[in-house]
């Protein structure tokens, strides 16, 4: 983390990253959203952020925000608001309340915005006819970018081959990853990707995988990005916000949403009946499954191991069982 | 400024549809000036149709056949604006320049250029023609008996509005094929009504294809009585005021628009 921050020390979030990673006293308290950490200037800043189609409330208050060297899943049902956010996000739609930041700025107002931020959306966004090297030439000439940016992007994400073939007869997958590569040419610092994997085929999607995580671990980047899929993420982000019907269900590290802040230890032992009431008394609280086998709430693993060694109590089984995080996201998006 | 008007031709020179229009165009002009040279001085049940190729009236009249080809340029526009909405490249184009006023400004003006470029080809391809029929008749070849410099003055001002006419066009409706056939009525059959029917002159000559006619001063008889038509001068404020309004329409409609 140390070369991630040295790396980053020129740009306006650096001091945000270096922050994130020694877990300094700049950290401060978002007091809109209890247990959020935020850094004094995010790479990405939600605020109370509201957009209505018609009588759809599409988003309705969402706040979040992403840091520098990090990858933030934004996860929620198809229709939950996502696109929207990610559109208001980069100038495409209008808030009717509310700010979205890049970098501590609305991306209208960035001067020179494809060094500063690349973006995924739709994968149908390019004219058929046209070829894969001349789409991202246009987009280098109105940057003013080199055109020589155009073949390295497109190298980079592994369409070489296809760079004079006109968009016409890509595959999705690789359509995606001519996006990809246009939101590689300015060499930004922020990604922000509308699900990015659709239409990837399971080794395009591991190959994504690495190079979001490669982005975010080894470049610095902030990266968010979105599904619906939880399985496609699940593997490479740090961070996941979750939104149902336009509104902010959670948000934290995998880690919190998976342990919900209820971890529950497995533990099949030879004398069961003996460690359960020294379980009870160390503070936990203990459900007999079947004969030998118990869940024990508010302990840990390493906990419930030492009071079973104290009791000289042989196990035949000691399993932290983590909350399957497709559980969780289901819980959390379904109606209620 | 510059870039952004760069990548607009590039857009619009990276599709095949600039040549295919531009092939069609030369086709439509070649065939009434084949027209034009194949019926020059022939009577018909005793009247006069056109005028005999050696007469300086022909080759104004030649040479304004030219103007057909502003319909090509309009659906030019048209494709240049709606197909950013059909391909969805719109979400590009302002993600690279957030700021759309100067993105709708480049589109404009490289419309304008494309318009121009456009009027050039049909310019040519008259020289080629109409000059050798005029000499081979036995005539002389005038520009200035013939009003050329203010016919061909008038031609590519044509060309350049319409270009800017389709792009508002494909502003304001978005729908490519519902904007190209919008285009097309407009052009074959509201504006043909308007400028051919004299009781109808009055209105006519205020819309564009009757500024445009005034422009290069097409007043000549060709069958129904002259047309009645406004003064040069008149003819080319009315052809910048169509081309503020579009311009306008092309911004007030794009700028503040969401992109979904």
């Amino acid at each position: 983390m140390a070369a991630v921050a040295v790396l980053l020390i020129t740009r306006p979030w650096g001091a945000a990253a270096r922050a994130g990673a020694d877990g300094s006293s700049l950290k401060r308290r978002n007091p809109s959203v209890p247990g959020t950490i935020i850094g004094p200037m995010a790479a990405i800043e939600i605020h109370d952020l509201v957009k209505s189609f018609g009588p759809v409330r599409a988003v309705d208050g969402v706040s979040f925000t992403v840091e520098a060297g990090s990858v933030t899943g934004y996860l929620g049902p198809n229709g939950a608001g996502k696109t929207t956010t990610l559109r208001c996000l980069l100038g495409l739609v209008a808030p009717d309340s509310g700010r979205a930041l890049v970098g501590g700025r609305p991306y209208a107002s960035l001067t020179a915005p494809l060094t500063e931020v690349g973006a995924v959306l739709e994968a149908t966004s390019f004219h058929p006819g046209r070829t894969a090297r001349n789409h991202l030439r246009i987009l280098c000439t109105a940057a003013g970018l080199p055109q020589s940016r155009a073949d390295e992007a497109l190298a980079q994400v592994g369409l070489a081959d296809a760079a004079g073939k006109r968009v016409l007869g890509f595959s999705l997958g690789m359509r995606q990853r001519l996006a990809l590569a246009a939101a590689l040419l300015g060499r930004p610092r922020v990604y922000i990707l509308d699900e990015p994997a659709n239409g990837l085929d399971p080794a395009g999607i591991e190959w994504l995988r690495g190079f979001l995580r490669h982005l975010a671990h080894e470049q610095g980047a902030a990266v968010l990005v979105s599904s619906h899929v939880l399985s496609e993420v699940e593997q490479t982000v740090d961070n996941v916000v979750i939104i149902a019907r336009g509104r902010l269900v959670r948000q934290g590290t995998l880690t919190e949403l998976t342990s919900n802040g209820r971890s529950v230890v497995r533990v099949g032992a030879v004398n069961a009946a003996e460690l359960g009431p020294a379980l009870e008394t160390a503070g936990g609280a203990v459900e007999r499954v079947e004969d030998g086998l118990l869940r024990v709430r508010g302990l840990t693993a390493e906990e419930v191991g030492r009071i079973a060694l104290d009791r000289r109590v042989a196990l035949r089984e000691l399993v932290e069982e983590r909350t399957d995080l497709q559980k969780v996201f289901l819980d959390l998006t379904e109606e209620r | 400024m510059t870039a952004l008007i760069r990548a607009e031709l590039q857009k619009l020179f990276t599709t095949r549809l600039w040549w295919v229009l531009l092939l069609v165009m030369l086709l439509l002009i070649a065939l009434f000036l084949g027209f034009a040279i194949a019926l020059a001085g022939v009577t018909q049940n005793g009247a006069a149709g056109l005028p005999a190729r050696d007469t300086p009236q022909w080759a104004q009249l030649a040479w304004g056949s030219g103007s057909s080809g502003t319909i090509l340029v309009t659906i030019l526009g048209v494709v240049m604006m709606t197909a950013e909405y059909r391909y969805q490249t719109i979400t590009g184009t302002f993600l690279t320049t957030p700021r759309r006023f100067p993105v709708v400004a480049a589109k404009l003006l490289a419309g304008v250029i494309a318009g121009l470029l456009f009027g050039v080809a049909v310019l040519l391809l008259e020289a080629v023609t109409v000059i050798p029929a005029v000499i081979l008749s036995g005539g002389t070849f005038s520009p200035s008996a013939s009003h050329l410099p203010q016919t061909t003055a008038g031609l590519l001002a044509a060309f350049a509005l319409y270009a800017l006419f389709g792009i508002g066009l494909g502003a304001l409706v978005r729908n490519q094929v519902a904007a190209i056939v919008g285009a097309v009525v407009w052009t074959y059959v509201i504006e043909q009504i308007f400028t051919a029917i004299p009781v109808l002159q009055p209105v006519g000559r205020w819309l564009p294809a009757g500024a445009a006619q005034a422009l290069m001063r097409m007043d000549l008889d060709a069958g129904l009585g002259r047309p009645d038509l406004l003064p040069a001068w008149g003819g080319a404020l009315v052809l910048a005021g169509y081309a503020l309004l579009f311009a306008a329409v092309a911004s007030a409609t794009t700028v503040r628009r969401d992109i979904t």
